[in-house]
């Protein structure tokens, strides 16, 4: 029943309330002052350089599609960990041979020099 | 009690996504942009599985969707990959431009 | 150990092929001793092949009422004859295609060891698909082969035309998984499983609506794997820019596989689903065959012609099931027209590589494989030319060679079936695919080339053409034991593991 959802409409308005106010209350009691340091980009004490539309190294890029790539194979070892004991031995070698050839990858993607950054 | 949302709603929503998905495929000239209407039709998959392993009271439909999601990392990191290295030779994205093979 | 024991040439083929990428990665690109990863991968293949007899006779022992008894409920494999059979085809294949690629390997890529280990996953890929009877197990399968088919598409990284193939190959091919996966969802959902077994079960209960949309969807992604009108046009592009050795393994590997995975679901999962399957299954074949053999007289290029012409061929092969659908729907195991089906296939694969090698020769040695630059080779090369005037003849299905035995074979189970027209449009389509058969073999006997220097050819190559022509001429002059295998290898089971 829609009327179920009630909870969480009400969740909803609050969220909304809540971040409009606390934005606009700032801007309505806060003093306004503009100066070159107020207008950066990210006022963090570090100085900005460039735009944002950069070309990124390939390296970066390499990385990342491993650090997914590993990232995901990794998801069919938690199934395995809440059945671990009742897979025993089998279950063992199996995970086993499974992560054996998550390191042959590894050392495949090591040795053809892809995580060398130069 | 919160009762739960008819199955039917889940599967018109997965089927929304799948069909800007495949409009999208087909549609688009630009590859990055393809391969994620790709992405978004297997997730419209997913949503499936999803909705009916809960309403089935199966199991079966989340162990198809862990595989999915896997096979769909794995895709996008050749499909990428493919993209960069073409990139190398043509400096374009853009599809129709990938017009060497012809006839 | 059982089950095991039914996996071996699994097994053997997955540690060969992980040995080969171990060593490649061990020795490093001067060591002298990595002249013997492609022969570790022809190793692999030829153990591989042993294991598949070694188990031949065993298959029968296993059935799926002993899998289910032992505790197993979500069955994956099944390993029967119909998967020996076309595991067979598999890893000869892969042994073929290695063997033809030594050279041009040598010649274009300094990756050699991902290419054999590459090939070796490939057939790894074709046979899991092959026993597949879960849909979890065909996903996972079908995706392994169109990646493994994807990288060694694009497999040549400086040259601009390897990859783009492989890229829109990947676009077609990740447009047809997703549809396909949409169809397995809506299936799961209708029946509540994913095995193929209980899904035949279930279907007689479900609402029809719901099924014939998911197969349809289903079959979409099948019929990208065999290049079937209208989920064909990857496969010129593919075939013309992909390393000329892989073209050849494109042309037969994963065509058997999704003819394959298609005639196991059409058996197993739905027989009990009411929907004539023959008028489409017709149609299809009927737009397979016609645009294949049309579209490739105008072709220039070789490789491009071959992809149209394996079209056409894998519509012929289609025919085979159309036949088998049409069956009454009382004979349960009655599998007339697979038999024809493999029996083709055998054929086919023979033939179709022959024609690849030589295609392999000569681009080694002239760089192209324009056909006009194959005028003037009798001059140049008598055997290779009788060889390819052999295959030619074989493709389009005239004896004393085996494509005639594979279409006689075929088109008789349509005609057996009633299908007169199906069968008239084969032989019809057979008619007009003589036209660029010999007009290529027109260039290579009559016409005057401008290079009269002879073809060399390597001690591999040399034993491939042999092999491959001996076997299209074996299969038609002496063809009872070949009939006799494909007879045998239609014999499907649910699941046994």
């Amino acid at each position: 029943m829609p009327i179920d959802y009630l909870p969480i409409l009400i969740m909803l308005l609050v969220a909304i309330v809540m971040a409009v106010v606390s934005l606009a209350m700032p801007h309505m009691l806060g003093p306004k002052i503009f100066n070159k340091a107020k207008q950066e980009t990210i006022e963090s004490g570090k100085l900005n350089y460039g735009d944002a539309r950069r070309r990124v190294p390939v390296q970066y890029y390499m990385v990342a599609m491993l650090f997914i790539l590993f990232d995901v194979e990794v998801l069919f070892l938690y199934p395995y960990a809440v059945l671990f004991w009742d897979l025993k031995w089998f279950g063992l070698v199996q995970a086993g041979i499974f992560v054996l050839l998550l390191v042959e990858s590894y050392v495949y993607v090591w040795k053809k020099g892809v995580l060398n950054w130069e | 009690m919160i009762e739960s949302i008819p199955l039917s709603y889940y599967l018109l929503l997965s089927a929304t996504l799948f069909t800007i998905g495949a409009a999208g495929v087909l549609i688009r000239r630009n590859t990055i942009i393809i391969l994620m209407c790709v992405e978004m039709m297997m997730n419209a998959v997913n949503l499936t599985f999803i909705a009916f392993s809960r309403f089935l009271d199966s199991a079966t439909g989340q162990v198809f969707v862990f595989m999915i999601m896997a096979v769909a990392a794995v895709e996008v990191a050749i499909g990428l990959a493919l993209l960069v290295e073409l990139n190398r030779h043509k400096d374009a994205v853009d599809i129709n431009q990938f017009n060497s093979l012809k006839g | 150990m059982d089950a095991l024991r039914l996996l071996t040439p699994e097994i053997t083929i997955t540690i060969f092929a992980f040995a080969i990428i171990s060593l490649d990665i061990a020795w490093n690109d001067e060591n002298k001793s990595r002249r013997i990863l492609p022969w570790l991968a022809f190793a692999g293949g030829l153990a591989t092949l042993l294991m598949i007899f070694y188990i031949w006779p065993h298959v029968d022992q296993y059935n799926y009422t002993a899998a289910t008894d032992a505790g197993r409920e979500v069955p994956m494999l099944a390993v029967d004859r119909m998967s020996l059979f076309f595991k067979m085809i598999a890893v000869l294949t892969v042994i073929l295609v290695g063997l033809s690629a030594g050279e041009y390997v040598e010649k274009h890529t300094p990756f050699r060891g991902e290419f054999y280990g590459l090939m070796l996953l490939a057939g790894l890929s074709i046979m899991l698909l092959v026993s597949s009877t879960n849909l979890i197990m065909i996903y996972l399968a079908l995706e392994f082969l169109s990646i493994t088919s994807y990288i060694l598409t694009g497999f040549l990284r400086r040259d601009a035309r390897s990859i783009e193939a492989a890229l829109k190959y990947f676009l077609y091919g990740a447009l047809a998984s997703g549809v396909m996966l949409y169809g397995f969802s809506l299936l799961y959902g209708a029946t509540g499983s994913v095995d193929l077994a209980t899904i035949a079960g279930s279907l007689e209960t479900t609402q029809a609506g719901l099924v014939v949309a998911a197969v349809i969807l289903m079959l979409a992604g099948f019929g990208f794997k065999i290049a079937l009108v209208p989920f064909h046009q990857w496969s010129p592009d593919a075939y013309e820019g992909a390393p000329t050795p892989i073209t050849a393994f494109l042309s037969v590997g994963p065509k058997a596989a999704g003819l394959a995975v298609l005639i196991r679901v059409m058996v197993v999962a739905l027989p009990a689903f009411d929907v004539n399957w023959t008028p489409i299954l017709s149609l299809v074949a009927i737009f397979t065959m016609s645009v294949g053999n049309l579209v490739a007289l105008w072709q220039t290029n070789m490789k491009r012609m071959l992809a149209y012409s394996s079209i056409a061929q894998a519509g012929y092969m289609l025919v085979g099931l159309a036949a088998w659908s049409a069956a009454p729907p009382s004979a349960v195991a009655y599998l007339g027209g697979v038999d024809a089906i493999m029996l083709f296939l055998l054929a086919y694969m023979f033939t179709n590589l022959g024609v690849f090698a030589i295609a392999i020769i000569l681009e080694n040695q002239m760089g192209t494989s324009e056909i006009a630059d194959y005028a003037g080779l009798i001059r140049r090369s008598p055997y290779l030319s009788v060889a390819l005037l052999i295959f030619f003849l074989s493709l389009v299905g005239i004896p004393p060679t085996s494509g005639f035995i594979g279409k006689l074979f075929v088109f008789g189970a349509a005609v057996n079936q009633g299908l007169y027209v199906l069968a008239l449009f084969g032989v019809f389509n057979s008619v007009i695919s003589v036209a660029y058969y010999f007009g290529v073999l027109r260039n290579v006997f009559f016409e005057k080339g401008s290079d009269e220097s002879p073809i060399r050819v390597g001690v591999a190559m040399n034993t491939v053409v042999t092999i491959t022509v001996v076997m299209t001429l074996l299969i038609a002059l002496y063809g009872q034991p070949f009939i006799q295998l494909a007879a045998d290898s239609a014999q499907i089971l649910a699941a046994n593991f």
